[in-house]
């Protein structure tokens, strides 16, 4: 998923960068570096607004919200983020979001937590007196060390999930997830937050090296 | 609502695909659609007032089989191309493991169309 976008405000700057030479590419990355960062505050705000709900395996036909797991993966501090800046020819470019983020621990099958139900309980007590998540296999019931299975292993590699595979659910929906584009909308709304700082950014750098270049010029 | 997504969502249920607004109650067997509003895009403002408001939102295609595809993503795309003209783009297609679904989806921007007698005063 890849969003961009152009505006006007970046005409001035693109000007001001042809008058500067050789430091065209300092004041560049620095407006830049800028410019990405209020674009990740935009975005990481409309990830605070997503909904959620208890997670609940969505039923045929019908569509499920992420559950709160699911969205505290993404508001992880080490998932979300700016690349590192990149230099390709006479353009400086950088990405915002959850490419490569690597994996999250995130439990779908709930097979080791309290919200299966148990069958078995329910045959024999009625569904009122069932007690839930009573019968467990031996690798998900916590002794797996004691029968010489590797727990941590198998259950680490089920539960490891690729967060940007989580994030693209969102943000696009699937059959069974309604949408919430939270890239785009936050993409919509720190536009012009992003253009305006990166121009701020860019005129201050630019009156500094323009009046530094003045008084070196009257001492020689 | 926008007269232009008024305009598309009736343009799309021209299409041999079934379309439903915002999600299904009951998923259709075989290829379906859904078609949404997302959020305000942009907007104009002038005298305390939103003069001009684009809207953005999606167009999503779901289908099983490949061979089921047929040209169903031609006439997406001529529907979207006669109503919006050149704002709307591919965004994403993906494939759900799970359910076996292929998943395609389209985003657009799309505003109230100019009334006629501004369109006229425009042109003239």
């Amino acid at each position: 998923m890849n969003f961009t976008f152009q505006s006007d405000g970046l005409a001035e700057i693109s000007r001001m960068l042809n008058e500067l030479g050789d430091k065209a590419a300092f004041v560049g990355s620095h407006a830049l570096y800028e410019g990405a960062g209020r674009m990740a505050d935009a975005i990481f705000a409309e990830i605070n607004n997503i909904q959620t709900a208890p997670f609940k395996y969505a039923g045929p036909g019908e569509t499920r919200l992420p559950s709160p797991e699911e969205k505290a993966v993404l508001q992880q501090g080490e998932a979300f983020g700016i690349t590192k800046f990149e230099k390709d020819g006479n353009e400086i470019n950088t990405s915002v979001g959850l490419n490569g983020s690597g994996y999250a621990n995130v439990n779908w099958n709930h097979m080791n937590s309290s919200a299966r139900t148990n069958y078995k309980d329910v045959a024999f007590k009625g569904k009122e007196n069932a007690a839930s998540s009573t019968l467990k296999t031996i690798r998900y019931s916590g002794k797996a060390e004691q029968y010489g299975l590797s727990s941590t292993i198998g259950r680490g590699a089920q539960n490891q999930k690729p967060i940007s595979v989580i994030a693209n659910a969102i943000n696009s929906g699937t059959s069974f997830m309604q949408k919430q584009p939270f890239v785009r909308k936050g993409v919509s709304k720190g536009k012009k937050t992003a253009v305006a700082a990166m121009v701020a950014e860019a005129e201050k750098l630019f009156n500094a090296i323009i009046s530094q270049n003045e008084a070196g010029g009257k001492s020689a | 609502m926008p007269s232009e997504y008024e305009t598309l969502v009736a343009a799309l249920n021209l299409t041999d695909i079934p379309f439903a607004e915002y999600g299904w109650r009951t998923r259709p067997e075989g290829a379906y659609g859904v078609v949404s509003l997302d959020f305000e895009a942009d907007a104009h403002n002038g005298d305390g007032a939103k003069i001009d408001r684009a809207w953005e939102g999606s167009v999503d295609v779901y289908f099983q089989k490949l061979d089921d595809r047929g040209d169903m993503i031609e006439a997406v795309e001529e529907v979207l191309s006669e109503v919006l003209g050149n704002s709307w783009s591919m965004n994403s297609t993906q494939y759900e493991t799970e359910t076996g679904l292929f998943h395609i989806e389209w985003v657009f921007q799309c505003m109230d169309e100019p009334e006629a007698d501004e369109a006229e005063a425009g042109g003239s």
